[in-house]
């Protein structure tokens, strides 16, 4: 991962006590809750294991570089682009893809405005907008305009249904501080 | 995050990774009067975040928070920030066989060369990429291994001259796994430029610091990002915190600048940066 | 909530209900095409051409790799012909032979392990004898490197009105200048995916991303020498297609179904990656184009000269139909006696242009509206006024002879985007602070626009759409179209429009999937026809299917509940099974075209707009930033007023990206910076507020008024901040887009 980057390690470096793959290995991931048991290659990163090796398929793989926002899930409550880290290190934390944001049949209040503004047009990048949004009004429950550009600065949308998409996330902040439950 | 990146774009195939992530000592953050401990492992979030850091050392922490998107901040590490491989297209793609991968040719020289260097390009002209890099080396950061101890930042990246297949002085299997600042008192700031306002790689970076005396600046530098192989630092030694000192002192560092045929605009971004980033030192004075 | 000057009378039309696919969109459980799952599925590749024009000489298998585990497919698998149907027939769907652009399909792989199929492709390697490659529009119309017909040029245009070379030696003033416009990705952000099941026994079912399942059903069948009926396509929720998946799917749709057809009718999934998508498909023309122009000196155009030229790429596809909308756009909402345009598109050694969001329009209404620009710095006439001057009205001909039936109201469309973007007061701020600053340099400009609706010309006619309602067993009703939801909100406003003509709940309307086995063949999701051509033969559908209910006395003539309406329905299908009704396209009796002469009316209908760019550069970085932007139009009656809004900022936004962002680079034909790292797109940070208002003008024969408006917004705002950036820098104007930094740089040093 990133700091393997800084691993100059070289393959001949000696034996590493524990070394895992190149075949399959048991991968255990706690996905919106529930714990999802897989066998994958550790270099399966985790938006792959969530997409081909389960059936979390909210999140969407557009560029594969982390350079566009729809691989993300929250890990540990924060956004991260899924595509650009391997499972492995997300065992043992949890994971929240759009598949977990509402309970019961009951729409997420983000997921709500999202629906009441139109804040999407093909919906392709919503899944990673929806949860970025999640993320930003956690950590800012009232964010100004310029903070919610910022927050969502990591989501690419081509349709650009930008405008749209803050007027939800204002609707969804006030929304949610009228009733703080979630 | 990097080295991922590079194996799915078949630039690197090695054939076993050591997961870092897993060592608890590399991470965390110690701030004390002595100065700042970072972990390798701090993530660009937790550095930008960081109370204590954007206090002593803004520029650092100003740096780690203009780095790509959120999603990544909360992943990247500015161990393997300061080790990232350099952008250029040529290099990222794995048909152009150029130099840095061991072939014979910088692509880029006479190729789309509007992001490359304007210092230090005539073998390679690849910039280095990393914000934070540039920020650690306007503060005089010392970069601690495992390995060989200590290198001061400023013998840490090496040039295409030193080395055409690296970026740092890094010996083979050593490791980083903790950067010192030193509090000094200085003050400092970094800034950038970008084609947009998010999500992009600077086309130019500066940080600078400097000690303040009055209306001088003493010991200043700046360090511009994406202009050189390196983090390509400018002493500016003393200097009086006033326009037309500024404007003459950044006029007089991108002199010897060599731009290719696409990238002179380059040359302006960083005579700008470099005003702006002291001004902005100076301003704080008031 | 945009701003919409009507009271609307109806019950839905002009509403904003959700979506009807909202609830799966915001819970993730909407299923586009990759997140299908089919057993025994296999993963295709495609090896493409890595040089611009060559002879195959050799194809040769990489040992070490288990080649017998793999399905492989060349030119000479392909059980019918081997030509993509389209308009004309000369693009193969495996270079057979020759290749004639970079990244053009040789040799298609597949195998169960997508890592495997991924790895393999760099191990299958093409030996070509390289010819001499044409890789710009002069090198194409330069001769002596002929590669079509006899002229390298695909297709020619002219249109002329009066004379303007009589005009120009009594010309008070005469201004030229030259324009280019680059080419443009799509970037869909779902990239291009199909998964096809195919064998001689079975027939051929493609699943996939795509806006026209007809283009992929007309294409397939010769492909595989197959009746209509054994072939069938079946569209899956779309992540965005903005024309790059009107003519392309067809292309990947064929490589599955070969692969699937070779592999004994496995299934075949081929979704490209994100770098093959940008590399090897299609992008807006790019164009340049002289305009010259005859003013008299108080700013009345006398005669106007536009000359364009399309670079159309290695293979016909589209580009004749796409210069068609480019010329006919080339002249402008603007009265004058002597025009002529000359268009053609010609053939170059890179991977075919082809449909994006404006379709040509874009290309020629961007160097009319920044010569008049630059013709009112020139004459000294402030631009709005020199526009005012020489507008269309009633009872005035265009360059075609189609003479005006009404007032466009495109005035009054310019005295509001003037207001409300503080125009007049900014123009004399700005002046005044360009004076004084020198860091910060301010830039405010406006453009006037139109852009017709539905096909071109007689192409309404010649596509002979048909559309449909049918009851449901529960007795709501479902609408039978092949026209797709690519993000544009068509399943929600053809809902709204059957809801209101049956005086039933948008609740009680569905849409079946276009699937060319289930749904008759209403045309391709393009051109801005879904809402105005389409949503009237559903309007006229409904209006039939309620008459047959009437007379069949289930329901009652005078009005009805929804109960009433359900329990009509099931009386109805109790009695004859199924009602089904469907409505043919009939043009609007005042509408006729000649092709050969291109002259009459081009488009039944029009959309009219301006646009007004605010924006900053500064002077020390040369980077230009959108500050405001006021988007005013009268597209007829507003279906959906929320929908359209969001359909008018998203091609803003898309046209500030071609303007002053996205730049191809292209090397050998063929795009270099194939990733979002190194292709610049406009974030969140970078979209300034886009204020969309409505006039409405309902317009005769489209549904309860509407005309199209879903390509509108990409024609005008480039344009208007290239104006701005020329206002910036004191009416120095850069006649080519896009404009970057080094741009800026460049032109003012």
């Amino acid at each position: 991962m990133a700091a393997a980057g800084a691993g100059r390690v070289s393959a001949e470096a000696g034996e590493a006590p524990e070394a895992l793959g190149p075949g399959p290995v048991p991968c255990a991931l706690s996905v919106n809750g529930r714990e999802v048991r897989i066998e994958i290659e550790p270099r399966v990163t985790l938006l792959r294991a969530l997409r081909h090796y389960s059936d979390y398929t909210g999140p969407k793989e557009i560029c594969d570089r982390g350079a566009c926002g729809g691989c993300t899930v929250l890990l540990d409550g924060k956004p991260v682009a899924s595509c650009m880290m391997l499972a492995l290190d997300a065992q043992g934390r949890p994971i929240t893809t759009v598949e977990g944001l509402a309970r019961d049949g009951k729409l997420h209040p983000v997921q709500e405005a999202f629906k009441t503004c139109d804040a999407y047009q093909c919906g392709y990048c919503t899944p990673g907008m929806l949860l970025s949004t999640v993320a930003l009004l956690k950590e800012n429950p009232a964010p100004s305009l310029d903070e919610i550009k910022r927050g969502l600065e990591g989501n690419l949308c081509r349709c650009a249904a930008y405008n749209h998409i803050f007027d939800a996330v204002q609707m969804a902040a006030k929304k949610m501080s009228a009733s703080p439950a979630k | 995050m990097d080295l991922l990146d590079l194996m799915k774009s078949s630039i690197r195939a090695p054939g076993r990774l050591v997961n870092l992530l897993t060592i608890d000592e590399l991470k965390g953050i110690d701030v004390d009067t002595s100065g700042a401990t970072i972990g390798a492992l701090a993530t660009l979030a937790e550095i930008a975040d960081h109370p204590d850091l954007a206090r002593m050392f803004p520029a650092l922490a100003l740096a780690a928070g203009h780095a790509a998107t959120p999603q990544v901040r909360n992943v990247a590490t500015i161990g393997g920030n300061i080790l990232q491989r350099p952008r250029c297209w040529y290099f990222r793609m794995a048909q152009y066989p150029c130099l840095k991968k061991g072939g014979d040719t910088c692509f880029a020289m006479d190729g789309e060369n509007k992001y490359h260097a304007i210092f230090e390009n005539s073998l390679c002209a690849m910039v280095h990429p990393s914000n934070t890099a540039v920020a650690l080396l306007a503060l005089d950061a010392v970069v601690r291994t495992a390995g060989s101890g200590e290198i001061p930042i400023r013998k840490f990246f090496v040039t295409p001259d030193q080395d055409i297949l690296r970026e740092s002085a890094l010996a083979e299997g050593e490791l980083v796994t903790q950067l010192f600042i030193p509090a000094t008192g200085a003050r400092s700031h970094y800034l950038e430029f970008r084609e947009r306002q998010s999500f992009d790689w600077a086309l130019v970076s500066a940080a600078a610091a400097a000690e303040l005396e009055g209306q001088t600046l003493n010991n200043a530098r700046v360090v511009l990002g994406s202009v050189a192989p390196i983090p390509w630092r400018i002493d500016l030694g003393e200097i009086a915190a006033t326009d037309e000192a500024l404007d003459r002192a950044a006029d007089e560092a991108v002199r010897g600048a060599t731009p290719l045929a696409k990238n002179k605009y380059k040359v302006q971004l960083a005579r700008t940066a470099i005003r702006r980033s002291l001004r902005e030192l100076a301003r704080a004075t008031e | 909530m945009p701003d919409v000057l009507t009271t609307p009378a109806y019950r839905w039309v002009g509403h904003n209900p959700p979506r009807k696919e909202s609830l799966e969109k915001v819970t993730g459980s909407a299923k586009y095409l990759d997140d299908l799952k089919f057993e025994g599925c296999l993963h295709g590749k495609t090896v493409r051409s890595t040089v611009p024009h060559g002879r195959i000489k050799k194809i040769s298998f990489e040992p070490g790799v288990p080649w017998d585990e793999f399905t492989v497919v060349t030119a000479r698998d392909i059980p019918g012909k081997n030509v993509v149907s389209l308009i004309e027939l000369d693009q193969p769907f495996l270079a057979d032979g020759l290749v004639r652009h970079m990244a053009e399909p040789v040799v298609l792989l597949a195998h169960p392990d997508k890592g495997m199929a991924e790895k393999a492709v760099k191990r299958v390697h093409i030996e070509y004898e390289e010819l001499p490659a044409i890789l710009t529009i002069e090198e194409s119309l330069a001769g002596g490197n002929i590669q079509y017909g006899k002229d390298n040029i695909f297709k020619k245009y002219h249109i002329q009105k009066g004379d303007p070379e009589s005009v120009w030696p009594k010309a008070d003033v005469v201004i030229e200048g030259e324009y280019w416009t680059g080419p443009q990705e799509q970037l869909y952000i779902e990239p291009q995916g199909v998964v096809a099941v195919a064998s001689p026994t079975g027939g051929v079912t493609v699943w996939g991303s795509m806006q026209c399942p007809f283009y992929v059903h007309k294409g397939l069948k010769p492909l595989f020498n197959l009746p209509d009926d054994r072939v069938r396509v079946i569209y899956t929720v779309t992540g965005g297609g903005f024309g790059g998946k009107e003519e392309y799917p067809t292309l990947p749709a064929g490589h599955a179904a070969l692969l699937s057809w070779k592999a004994g009718g496995r299934p075949v999934k081929i979704v490209y990656d994100r770098m093959e998508d940008m590399w090897a498909t299609t992008k807006r023309h790019p164009c340049k184009t002289r305009v010259k122009a005859a003013f008299t000196k108080d700013g009345k155009l006398l005669a106007l000269k536009v000359d364009a030229t399309m670079d159309g790429g290695a293979y016909v596809t589209l580009s004749t139909v796409v210069l068609s909308r480019g010329t006919l756009h080339a002249f402008g909402p603007y009265a004058c006696d002597h025009v002529v345009i000359d268009t053609r598109a010609v053939f170059t050694n890179s991977p075919p242009y082809g449909a994006f969001r404006g379709f040509g329009a874009p290309q020629t209404i961007f160097p009319l509206e920044l010569h008049l620009h630059r013709a009112a710095c020139e004459l000294g006439i402030e631009p709005h006024e020199l526009r005012r001057r020489n507008l269309l009205h009633q009872g005035d001909r265009m360059a075609t002879g189609q003479v005006m039936q009404e007032e466009t109201g495109l005035e009054g469309l310019m005295w509001k985007a003037m207001d409300e973007s503080k125009y007049l007061e900014k123009t004399k701020a700005y002046r005044e602070h360009n004076r004084s600053s020198t860091r910060i340099k301010k830039g405010v400009a406006l453009a006037l626009f139109f852009h017709g609706a539905g096909f071109t010309g007689s192409g309404e006619v010649f596509l002979d759409s048909k559309a449909g309602l049918e009851l449901t067993r529960d007795g709501a009703v479902r609408i039978l179209s092949a026209n797709t939801e690519i993000g544009q909100g068509s399943f929600t406003t053809h809902s709204q429009i059957v809801a209101e003509e049956l005086r039933i709940p948008y609740e009680m309307v569905e849409v079946a999937v276009p699937d060319t086995a289930v749904v008759p063949n209403s045309g391709p999701t393009v051109a801005s026809r879904t809402c105005m051509v389409v949503g009237e033969l559903l309007r006229r559908a409904a209006s039939d299917l309620k008459e047959v209910l009437v007379k069949s006395g289930a329901l009652a003539g005078n009005g009805h509940t929804p109960s009433e309406f359900r329990a009509a329905a099931g009386k109805y299908l109790q009695r004859f099974g199924e009602l089904k009704v469907y409505s043919k396209y009939k043009p609007p009796p005042d509408v006729s075209w000649d092709d050969k002469t291109y002259t009459g009316s081009a488009y039944a209908a029009y959309a009219w707009a301006c646009y007004v760019a605010d924006l900053e550069i500064d002077m020390a970085t040369y980077q230009a930033q959108m500050k405001d932007f006021v988007a005013v139009q009268e597209v007829g009656r507003v279906i959906h007023p929320v929908i359209a809004a969001g359909q008018i900022e998203g091609g803003v936004a898309q046209a500030i990206g071609w303007a002053l962002y996205e730049d191809v680079a292209l090397k050998q034909g063929v795009m270099q910076n194939c990733q979002l790292t190194n292709y610049i797109l406009p974030t969140t940070a970078d979209t300034p507020p886009i204020r969309v208002f409505f006039y409405e003008n309902p317009y005769q024969n489209g549904p309860f008024g509407a005309k199209g408006l879903g390509e509108l917004p990409m024609d005008g705002p480039a344009p208007a901040i290239a104006a701005a950036v020329a206002f910036a820098l004191g009416d120095r104007i850069i006649p080519r887009i896009p404009i970057l930094p080094e741009t800026i740089l460049d032109a003012i040093s």
